[in-house]
């Protein structure tokens, strides 16, 4: 019938799920409960002033006591994508290839649904995997609106969505990795490297001048390193995502069509 | 005849060098217990993930009711039930979660029969399975496999882990699928657990089948052992050019000897050495099989 397989899945990834979006929840209370405090501290803003590379480490770039500079440093620019990604990079990771190694895998492939439509099923989940997160970050942030911390909604929509599309790139590549090897600790390992890798472009981009030309290269860029958080979501950035994750998710179908399930 | 269920040609599937399956060919009927006997390691697993479509043969030809399992698996899964080999479930999950998630997928609204066979089977259902024995577990994978009276039941190694008691409930269930019209293909590498319950069985080793037969027809070709007392000391020279014969035991004027086919001239070549005594054992299929698995040398044949 349709959607079993998602929903079991959903059941199996719930407290993870939920877990994080209440740690996340924490979090960003946190943030933006701290903003008063800071919002007049000039010699925050110096941290970034320079282009200081340290900083451009973390995600920081730019002022750091306006709103959408004290967000983006301290939640767009790393903890919001890193958490959607451990979600989404460990779903999509265990959902193929993890359940193939734990042997579960072959009492799904068994059922009367295709493997196409299994796989469907998955990447659904997947997708899923993010929003609980994202969401509680949202209604902490509009909650921010209490501490001073204004926010404009096209870029808080923008963000959100950026980041929940780089969790479903990512994902899908995870997916198709799996789907490919059939190994989770390879699609683990080679997922979470390319995410690194797309992290440090982007966030270097803006003080290493030579890199600047290479953040088109990142994934990042186009979902949270763009300004998105004052700015919105560009609608040609959000085709790009979009663009990634059907690319992978077509080739993650056609190599599970493929995949030797135990 | 009528059209088989499974129907196997040359099927092959290679992993790599000396590993995977080589020209399988089986064909089994509608109705039938069919065994697929080996040691652990000889293909049995690879043959039944490539008859569900879990893998892609290299080459060779399979068909499920007809049905190709590489383009047609949906419609081969909705009339199989499958126990895997390894049967791993969903730690966190009960055995009732299981059974209804698995149930609702399959489209089964009557669970009266999967109640049955919880009960037949005592199967826990309300512990999360990591915390149940490998065979509580076997019992669910044995229901989760039954329960929406499949066409065809393909069971891996379906006893390992069940206690004698649920092996004769487990025995009774397959009589009653296959009184039914249904077929059930198991495989094992239990002499004991498959003669007494298949009809025909096919036996694999290093990824080729070496016979495939009844249980009758091999106990007929089975060894019989014979065992010859002489007056004076003999060497195993006398019996070892005869055909059908194998030297088990050659000592101080006693000879054992693995006999299959006519006796006739083993007879003609100990009556020359003036035997005193002789005994001999009825066939034994588990000389037989055990000489399947030994005889490195012997040819290859595609029985079906």
């Amino acid at each position: 019938m349709a959607g079993d397989i998602a929903r079991l899945d959903l059941a199996l990834r719930r407290r993870s799920m939920y877990g994080y979006a209440i740690g996340m929840a924490v979090y960003a209370f946190v943030i933006v409960a701290l903003y008063p405090s800071f919002k007049n501290d000039t010699s925050l803003d110096k941290f970034t002033e320079d282009g200081s590379t340290v900083a451009a480490l973390f995600g920081a770039s730019g002022p750091l006591t306006t709103p959408s500079g004290w967000l983006n440093a301290n939640l767009y620019a790393n903890f919001v994508p890193l958490v959607v990604l451990l979600l989404t990079i460990g779903y999509g990771a265990s959902s193929l290839a993890g359940q193939d190694e734990d042997g579960t895998l072959a009492l799904i492939a068994t059922l009367p649904v295709s493997r196409r439509r299994i796989a469907l099923q998955k990447v659904a989940t997947m997708a899923l995997q993010a929003v609980p997160v994202s969401l509680a970050t949202v209604l902490c942030v509009l909650a921010g609106r209490g501490f001073d911390l204004a926010i404009g909604t096209s870029g808080l929509v923008g963000v959100t969505i950026g980041s929940l599309l780089l969790g479903i790139d990512f994902g899908a590549i995870a997916m198709l990795v799996g789907a490919v090897t059939g190994s989770r600790g390879t699609t683990l390992g080679v997922t979470s490297a390319l995410a690194a890798a797309a992290y440090l472009v982007s966030s270097l981009a803006p003080v290493v001048s030579w890199l600047h030309p290479a953040r088109y290269t990142s994934l990042f860029f186009y979902a949270v390193g763009d300004g998105q958080v004052s700015r919105g979501l560009p609608l040609g950035w959000a085709a790009v995502l979009a663009g990634v994750a059907a690319l992978a998710i077509v080739g993650c179908l056609l190599a599970f069509d493929r995949l030797d399930v135990r | 005849m009528t059209e088989p269920v499974v129907r196997v040609e040359s099927l092959t599937r290679r992993f790599g060098a000396n590993r995977g399956i080589e020209q399988v060919s089986f064909r089994v009927r509608p109705g039938e217990v069919f065994g697929f006997l080996g040691p652990n390691g000889a293909g049995k697993s690879t043959t039944i993930r490539l008859l569900l479509g879990l893998y892609r043969p290299s080459f060779g030809r399979i068909q499920v009711f007809g049905l190709d399992p590489s383009c047609d698996s949906v419609a081969i899964h909705r009339r199989v039930g499958y126990l895997p080999g390894e049967l791993a479930l969903f730690p966190r999950l009960t055995g009732r979660q299981h059974l209804d998630r698995f149930a609702r997928a399959r489209g089964l609204r009557d669970h009266s029969y999967r109640d049955e066979l919880v009960e037949r089977f005592t199967a826990e259902l309300d512990r999360p399975v990591r915390t149940l024995s490998k065979g509580n577990r076997q019992k669910i994978g044995l229901v989760l496999a039954f329960m929406h009276r499949p066409d065809l039941l393909v069971l891996d190694e379906p006893t390992s882990g069940l206690d004698p008691l649920l092996q004769n409930e487990f025995i009774s269930l397959v009589r009653e699928t296959v009184s039914d019209g249904r077929t059930v293909f198991l495989s094992s590498h239990e002499l004991d657990e498959v003669q007494r319950v298949v009809d025909r069985l096919s036996i694999i080793k290093q990824g080729r089948i070496i016979v495939t037969d009844t249980v009758e027809g091999l106990r007929k070709a089975a060894p019989r052992t014979i065992e010859f007392r002489f007056a004076s000391t003999v060497t195993p020279d006398a019996f070892t050019g005869l055909d059908g014969v194998r030297v088990l035991h050659c000592a101080d004027g006693r000879v054992t000897l693995s006999v299959t086919g006519s006796v006739g001239p083993l007879l003609r070549a100990a009556a020359i050495l003036d035997p005193v005594d002789l005994t001999a054992r009825p066939a034994d299929l588990d000389e037989l099989f055990l000489s399947y698995y030994r005889d490195e040398a012997e040819g290859v044949s595609d029985g079906r």
